[in-house]
């Protein structure tokens, strides 16, 4: 989690990020960022992600149990 | 679908590029979004300069410009080869053929086998497997492929998602035989239900340009864009890519009898230098065997960034020596495909500027 969340940070440029920030709180939660989660989900979670689906996360930890679960959606 | 060729080599290309560059930082500010969310995207996606044509310069005009450079230089006769394909998507007419408009322009012999083929980022491909199959003709002994498209005349200036990597470009790849009979190994697949994820929706016979499909809108993310304009969906790219494509080289070398270990370098199309450093992490293939440059220095120009690859980062080999390579294209259609095969050497790998110098 502490790795997702250092990640997360980086995504959204900002210095640190919790479990139960909301997404759309971030100015930076934008396409750019989606596809930076997708790619994320790929190469450390072996999970192909739609942009539609990381959408419908509210939370970073909303976040973070789509990537773990490893969700297959298209 | 797995394909194979026998005895058919690459003999020589030369890339043609607008001699307008534009940078990035001076195109942010067309951009609705945050400066540090633009330069954010510039250093993620390795974005920095693109080549854009100038004014109303078609596709055609590229093409005559290279031929007449390779006729100058005496590296190709203008009735030195007896095929013309035309790769692209931006023809300069609906009707005629923009082949048969090349032809006409160089002034080339009717004996004279021209066609186009609709096909964007595994148009490299495309058109020298099309290459490869005229050339089982005894009376085709060369063909002239080229890969052309002036894109950034569809794509919307203040459209984030695609106008920072679109390029404008033509190649000219000379295909003949080869005595050595080498076989060449591909595998091709295609999949039209998902053709909507790169699409220019109005202006065909679907839904003819009119004053409301010319009429730009905001989306979701306060990108402008019309109808009329080039769309993507780049995460969908971004997954089809990183689904399909590793699996696909897997096959091919396995088909081949070939080791990964004797591939010299791995020849992609390139979307971003993003998506293929992402593919090589896939493959785990090395970044020095799969350059991932040509955006940042060009920007994309769909089917000329394999021939662009070549000549920006392996002239001088493949001019001496003979390169164990495996070429990859993938994007509109969707189309997928591979090849692998022995490159060079090579009569000449060249460059030039559209207009030259004079």
């Amino acid at each position: 989690m502490e790795d997702f969340l250092k990640e997360m940070a980086d995504i959204l440029d900002e210095e640190s990020v919790n479990e139960g920030d909301r997404l759309d709180g971030f100015a930076s939660w934008d396409s750019l960022a989606i596809l930076s989660v997708i790619a994320m989900a790929e190469s450390h979670y072996h999970a192909t992600l739609s942009a539609q689906l990381i959408r419908g996360a509210s939370t970073v930890g909303d976040l973070h149990r789509l990537l773990s679960s490893g969700a297959k959606g298209r | 679908m797995n394909l194979v060729f026998r005895g058919k080599r690459i003999e020589g290309l030369l890339a043609v590029l607008p001699a307008n560059e534009r940078l990035f930082i001076d195109e942010m500010d067309q951009f609705d979004f945050p400066r540090a969310r633009s330069l954010k995207l510039k250093e993620v996606m390795g974005y920095d300069r693109h080549r854009i044509v100038d004014g109303p310069v078609c596709v055609s005009d590229l093409a005559v410009a290279g031929f007449e450079h390779l006729f100058a230089q005496g590296v190709l006769d203008r009735d030195g080869f007896d095929a013309l394909i035309l790769v692209t998507q931006s023809p300069d007419y609906f009707m005629p053929a923009t082949s048969s408009v090349i032809q006409g322009r160089l002034g080339l012999k009717q004996d004279m086998f021209c066609m186009d083929i609709n096909q964007g980022c595994a148009g490299f491909l495309i058109g020298l497997y099309q290459a490869f199959m005229l050339l089982e003709q005894p009376a085709i002994r060369r063909v002239a492929l080229i890969n052309a498209d002036v894109m950034s005349r569809k794509v919307s200036m203040h459209d984030r998602n695609s106008y920072p990597l679109i390029g404008d470009a033509a190649s000219i790849t000379l295909v003949g035989r080869d005595d050595n009979d080498t076989l060449i190994h591909a595998n091709l697949k295609m999949d039209g239900s998902r053709s909507d994820a790169l699409k220019i929706p109005a202006g065909g016979w679907r839904e003819p340009s009119s004053a409301e499909t010319r009429t730009p809108h905001a989306d979701a993310e306060g990108n402008l864009r019309a109808r009329d304009n080039l769309v993507m969906d780049g995460s969908a790219v971004f997954n089809f890519v990183q689904t399909e494509v590793p699996p696909m080289i897997e096959s091919l070398l396995a088909t081949a009898g070939a080791d990964a270990a004797a591939v010299d370098t791995y020849l992609f199309h390139q979307p971003n230098r993003f998506m293929l450093q992402k593919l090589a992490d896939k493959m785990q293939v090395p970044y020095t065997k799969m350059p991932s440059n040509v955006v940042e220095h060009f920007g994309n120009s769909s089917g000329v960034t394999i021939p662009l690859a070549i000549a920006l980062n392996l002239r001088e080999r493949v001019l001496r020596e003979t390169l164990t390579a495996v070429l990859g294209g993938f994007g509109v259609g969707l189309t997928w495909s591979s090849m692998l095969l022995p490159l060079g050497p090579m009569a000449f790998c060249d460059m030039i500027n559209y207009p030259g110098v004079s």
